[in-house]
């Protein structure tokens, strides 16, 4: 289709949202996508849903931490952060989630906000209350596995 | 601005990992509710806060308060929690959920936050609001379901939140807001919080006030602490020199 003229053109803002899981939670583009949509119907319902879009423009995840590009509507952003605070879990595994900041332009959004990741993970033996367990080690956060599942602990709590 | 978490072994995550998360996030400072997740201020505190929070504080740069949440099955053992807990812990915490320990904390001077007081078959009402203002009993708004339910857990939680906040705010009773984390996934950020609520009704501003809430009990507290503070309005110290 012939393109708009440019005063009809929506108006887009380019949020770069930082996510954090657990270790070895796998999600996956898709279901992050539907999980933002679903968050989004549930608390703004169809029609703020339709007025944030929140479409999701890049996404990567690798080894509990990621980040994504999420697009909303102009003078939508606050409805969308509050959606995007709101989503708590994708495909059942929790994700803690962030907004980093927010861009007029996709690519002022990567240059500013994308490809922090910390320090690679690595896996190694810690004291932690009082026990040898094993930890994925992302910077100054250890994932300590226990009995229960995982224990999220920091450098200060091995020492 | 303040986040009141529960940290291991209440929740999944220690007091040490949400000092991080929270400080990455741009909070002021956590308060630790869970009764194992610090040690106590006790009679031996350096300068005014548990040794831990203290070594908390300086590794991550935001301010890590000692507190606790009384769980009680009725008023009665709740008011001897209360007398045990006053004395060691900067902030005590009560949970409600029940129209007897509703009213118990808020007619307790000695308790500084009525926590979540619409779970389960608890009450709000004027009397408890007017009770709660007198007393300077802070009611805390739990924005957990908000943040973490679905379906009609969540639509339940919202319109008790919604009535707790109109009682609230017409006898402008003191509050607090926590999203009340149990792990540092759970915890969000200051901004998202406030959107979230805005997105369900509360004021921006009212709820910022809300988390600054939790760091001004706090430091009320240790004040009254210190050595220098012997009863509101007398204080141990010099004369000021302009006089």
């Amino acid at each position: 289709m012939k393109h708009l003229p440019k005063h009809l053109r929506p108006r887009w803002r380019y949020l770069a949202v930082g996510i954090e899981t657990w270790p070895d939670a796998e999600i996956g583009r898709r279901g992050f996508q539907r999980a933002l949509w679903y968050a989004a119907g549930n608390l703004l319902g169809d029609a703020g849903s339709a007025d944030a879009d929140l479409t999701l423009l890049s996404f990567s995840h690798d080894g509990g931490e990621g980040e994504a590009i999420v697009r909303a509507r102009h003078g939508h952003v606050d409805d969308a952060r509050a959606a995007i605070g709101c989503v708590a879990e994708v495909d059942g595994d929790p994700v803690g989630i962030r907004v980093r900041g927010i861009s007029g332009t996709v690519r002022a959004c990567e240059e500013r906000y994308m490809g922090r990741a910390s320090a690679n993970s690595t896996q190694r033996d810690v004291a932690f209350e009082g026990a040898e367990r094993s930890a994925i080690v992302r910077g100054d956060a250890y994932d300590v596995r226990t009995e229960s599942g995982y224990v999220g602990a920091a450098a200060f709590d091995t020492e | 601005m303040y986040e009141a978490v529960h940290a291991r072994p209440d929740g999944d995550a220690t007091a040490a990992r949400h000092a991080a998360t929270a400080a990455r996030y741009g909070y002021d400072g956590v308060v630790v509710r869970t009764r194992e997740g610090l040690d106590p201020v006790g009679g031996n505190a350096a300068e005014d806060r548990s040794r831990e929070a203290a070594a908390l504080r300086e590794a991550n740069g935001v301010d890590v308060v000692d507190a606790v949440e009384i769980d009680a099955d009725d008023a009665t053992s709740a008011s001897g929690a209360v007398g045990n807990y006053r004395s060691s812990r900067t902030v005590v915490c009560l949970v409600g959920g029940d129209d007897g320990l509703n009213r118990f904390a808020v007619e307790e001077p000695r308790v500084d936050v009525l926590v979540r007081p619409m779970d389960g078959s608890g009450d709000f009402n004027h009397v408890l609001a007017k009770a709660a203002r007198d007393n300077d009993v802070h009611v805390e708004f739990d924005l957990g379901p908000l943040f973490r339910a679905t379906g009609g857990k969540r639509v339940r939680a919202l319109a008790d939140l919604r009535k707790l906040r109109e009682i609230v705010t017409y006898y402008d009773a003191p509050h607090v807001v926590s999203a009340n984390p149990r792990s540092h996934l759970e915890l969000r950020a200051p901004r998202e919080v406030v959107a979230a609520a805005e997105a369900v009704g509360f004021d921006p501003e009212w709820i910022e006030a809300g988390l600054r809430a939790w760091g001004e009990i706090a430091e009320r507290n240790r004040d009254r602490r210190s050595g220098a503070f012997i009863e509101p309005g007398v204080r141990l110290g010099r004369y000021e020199e302009d006089g």
